[in-house]
């Protein structure tokens, strides 16, 4: 990997890494989400830095550059977050509509108590 | 058998008034509940001005967790029974005491209402399109025929209230008849007529027609295997 690259890859991580503890002293994310950045920032510090490993894998797998295997890595590495991202948000719609059954529910059972 | 109308309402301050007289007045032992979920303008004013049975979501939630609510009512009132019916005057409550009827000879889980069953043609165009395409899915993944699948007045059995009120993302719609259809449950159809709505808008907006059909076709013909 050329030593810009390598040089983007880290500068880049290092300021997701800034980024995201930023937003934790801010109370903007929980700990426990924060955890995939922090080490997917880390990860990737560590590509740029020793990135032998890497160059290593991508030419056992016939990649034409590394930085092509690094790409294919990260957008898969974000389908699969993105694809659990959309299923916390399903569970979260599930839980506030059941939340506001609930309400609705017990509102009604009171109004029904004070009438009797 | 005690039923329960669960009349889910969502902005349907023009007609409701009238709709639940109507019921009221058609089936007077049949006990209704209106959901009104999280309406803006005065669906819910109206609920408490005229004195009736209403449940009040805080925030609009869409028309599957509104019927729900009206589920978990049943179950723990302890319903036999639960029909839904439209806040919009699309449904006429007459035919309640023959879905009833219907449930009670032929042991049906579900009873849906149907404007097709005697043969009447389907009307041309999208929404007649629709029926068809999501009635030959039915057909094709459950071997059972429902000739107006959505039809939204359907009548529901303890089983099928246990199934809404504690299930997840179980929706009034065709789905859920296809889902019952495959694990056996008894669905069949009565003749009805149904009216022009008489005022209000749909749940079902142009902008979200392609969202409900992609939903529902997906449904039937994939996710319900996995299920």
């Amino acid at each position: 990997m050329p030593i810009q690259q390598r040089l983007l890859l880290i500068i880049g991580a290092v300021f997701v890494f800034f980024f995201v503890t930023n937003k934790i002293k801010k109370a903007k994310i929980l700990m426990g989400d924060a955890i995939f950045w922090v080490v997917l920032s880390a990860i990737l510090v560590l590509v740029g830095v020793f990135p032998e490993l890497i160059m290593v894998i991508s030419a056992k797998l016939g990649f034409m550059s590394p930085s092509n295997f690094v790409f294919l890595v990260v957008v898969a590495l974000l389908l699969v977050k993105s694809f659990t991202s959309s299923a916390q948000i399903s569970l979260l719609t599930h839980k506030v509509e059941e939340l506001a059954q609930e309400i609705a529910l017990y509102e009604a059972k009171n109004a029904e108590k004070d009438r009797k | 058998m005690r039923v329960l109308a669960v009349v889910p309402a969502y902005n349907e301050e023009e007609c409701l008034a009238d709709t639940i007289r109507n019921l009221v007045a058609t089936c007077p032992t049949v006990d209704y509940v209106v959901i009104n979920d999280g309406s803006a303008d005065k669906t819910w004013e109206i609920v408490e001005r005229e004195g009736m049975n209403g449940v009040c979501l805080p925030v609009n939630t869409g028309l599957t967790s509104a019927f729900r609510t009206g589920m978990k009512y049943a179950l723990r009132n302890g319903y036999d029974a639960v029909v839904q019916f439209d806040a919009d005057g699309q449904h006429d409550p007459r035919f309640i005491a023959t879905m009833e009827e219907e449930m009670a000879s032929s042991n049906a889980d579900i009873v849906i209402a149907s404007r097709f069953l005697d043969g009447t043609v389907k009307p041309s165009g999208a929404r007649g399109a629709g029926s068809r395409l999501i009635s030959w899915l039915i057909k094709a993944t459950t071997g059972t025929t429902i000739t107006d699948p959505t039809s939204g007045m359907r009548m529901y059995n303890r089983s099928m209230i246990e199934m809404f009120a504690k299930g997840f993302d179980v929706a009034p719609e065709p789905d859920t008849v296809a889902l019952a259809c495959r694990k056996g449950r008894r669905v069949v159809e009565v003749q009805v007529v149904m009216h022009e709505r008489q005022g209000g808008e749909s749940y079902l907006k142009l902008s979200s027609v392609i969202r409900y059909m992609s939903r529902t076709c997906l449904s039937i013909l994939l996710f319900q295997w996995f299920r």
